[in-house]
């Protein structure tokens, strides 16, 4: 089974990169508005030289690594509790869609007059974001158990412990597998925001910052090291993961 | 119609409890305004806008930029994805790339918007374009790919032209994808409005929300959360859950949960 990207998956990309070079050799659009590949890579060795990128670029991710840890820790308890209590689900549910709605940007002014600028406005927008997609799969695959599955175990004398264990969790595993996919990817953007708003490191503040100083360059590569940490991430990790949790389950066809 | 009324009444219900637990906990730990606003202040500041107009141009920017993004990327996003889609040589090779820019939905392209663009509507409604467009065609894409062959060889056997192929075979079979598609993206375009209008321009909920930030007006920055919600609530059971029922459940080929 192809797990890893293949040649083909590869081509498109080589042709997009030869097509964007030709483009900006023909000075099509001016220098300054679309640098060309090379001032990418040579924008790139220099940043990782100074050790700016990677500095950055670890910031970025312990922020989405905590953030995400802490989405998944309340989101996916906050789920299971939602989906298997129908009074739970009636008194949170209307608020859960209204606040998912509000969007995790909207909280950033009122964020940062509580904690001002720094790591708890971030991580909170990042949690904020992560823990819906979380919430909402883990009620979707909690619901989705068949009830034959619960009255098997409690007839062959589970407890409630045994029951949430080697029932439930193990039957929502997929639904939760996907929202934690779409939940990472929410983050993902989610930080991005949060860093060229608020930020004073990170990829998202790279950006911004280039753009105050008219540098495309950095934008651009910024861009482009967004999309490909985000491929190889969603890609070669989350995507085989989900799959995997599927297959063994095998409570969701593909 | 009984039932649709008490459910309404359900949905209610949790958000009554809360303005109740809002306006009686928020005097009685004498929280400052400058952190948290007093229910009442909310509303007085929700009146003040609408009477001086400024609530009303702030949604009408918002709601203007939205549908002029949107419906470019769509006129744009679905004849192309189709166009690439009927080739399965094209659209294997297609897939990657579109995937990839899928991913800097709406908010990467601030920077480089403002670049192009300057600071204005015009920034803004690239950012909403790309944040529709990419989704759009990759679903698009991903939709007629997925109709099977044997449909469209049928269809072509019985003597279906060019035009009666695209409205009767592709464009139904990959609805429900494009759907989706649509879905997704006026929700990365919606959050993504709301970032570029806080950075890049001077009239929007976003930027209503960042300037009150400023001046520590939290009641006008509770309103706009509020105006915010309220108004993704209504696209999307007013405009989005109206068409997906109409497409994807006429056509069957997806079952509602």
């Amino acid at each position: 089974m192809a797990r890893w990207p293949s040649i083909g998956a590869i081509a498109p990309f080589v042709l997009l990169i030869a097509v964007w070079w030709i483009v900006t050799e023909l000075q099509i659009f001016p220098r300054v508005f679309l640098p060309g590949p090379v001032d990418v890579v040579r924008s790139f060795g220099s940043l990782v030289h100074t050790g700016i990128l990677p500095e950055y670029l670890q910031d970025s991710m312990v922020r989405l690594a905590v953030g995400a840890f802490w989405g998944i820790a309340i989101g996916i308890p906050l789920g299971m509790l939602v989906g298997l209590s129908s009074r739970a689900h009636t008194a949170l549910w209307p608020p859960l869609l209204f606040f998912q709605a509000i969007g995790d940007i909207a909280w950033l002014p009122i964020l940062v007059i509580w904690f001002g600028y720094g790591l708890t406005t971030m991580t909170v927008v990042i949690v904020y974001t992560v823990i819906f997609p979380v919430i909402l799969n883990t009620v979707l695959g909690v619901r989705s158990i068949p009830i034959t599955m619960y009255r098997a175990a409690q007839s062959l004398g589970a407890s409630r412990t045994r029951i949430l264990w080697e029932v439930v969790l193990p039957g929502a595993l997929p639904s939760i597998m996907t929202g934690l996919r779409n939940g990472l990817g929410y983050g993902w953007r989610a930080l991005i925001a949060t860093e060229i708003i608020v930020g004073t490191s990170g990829i998202g503040f790279l950006m911004f910052d280039a753009r105050r100083a008219g540098s495309v360059v950095e934008i651009l590569l910024g861009m482009i090291i967004l999309g490909i940490l985000w491929y190889i991430v969603d890609g070669w990790i989350l995507a085989p993961i989900e799959r995997a949790t599927g297959q063994r389950w095998g409570l969701v066809t593909r | 119609m009984q039932r649709s009324i008490t459910s309404a009444l359900w949905f209610c219900a949790p958000f009554a409890v809360l303005l109740v637990l809002w306006a009686i906990l928020v005097p009685y730990f004498d929280v400052s305004p400058r952190l948290l606003p007093q229910p009442g202040a909310v509303v007085r500041a929700g009146i003040e806008g609408i009477q001086d107009g400024t609530l009303i141009q702030h949604i009408g920017a918002s709601l203007l930029r939205v549908a002029v993004g949107t419906v470019l990327a769509l006129v744009v996003a679905i004849p192309l994805g189709i166009a690439m889609g009927v080739s399965p040589v094209f659209s294997s090779f297609l897939t990657p790339p579109l995937r990839f820019f899928s991913v800097l939905a709406g908010i990467a392209w601030i920077p480089i918007a403002t670049l192009w663009f300057g600071y204005g509507f015009g920034a803004i409604t690239f950012v909403i374009f790309n944040a529709v467009f990419f989704i759009v065609t990759y679903n698009t894409l991903l939709g007629v790919s997925t109709i099977p062959l044997h449909v469209r060889n049928a269809a072509a056997s019985l003597g279906a032209g060019r035009w009666a192929m695209l409205t009767e075979v592709l464009l139904p079979g990959a609805l429900p994808h494009i759907v989706t598609g649509i879905r997704t993206g006026l929700g990365f375009a919606w959050r993504g409005l709301i970032a570029a209008e806080m950075i890049a321009t001077n009239v929007g909920l976003g930027y209503m929300l960042f300037v009150a930030r400023d001046f520590y007006k939290t009641e006008v920055i509770v309103l706009g959360m509020i105006v915010i919600g309220v108004l993704w609530l209504l696209l999307d059971r007013l405009l989005l859950a109206p068409i997906e029922r109409a497409t994807i459940e006429r056509w069957g080929m997806v079952q509602r949960a």
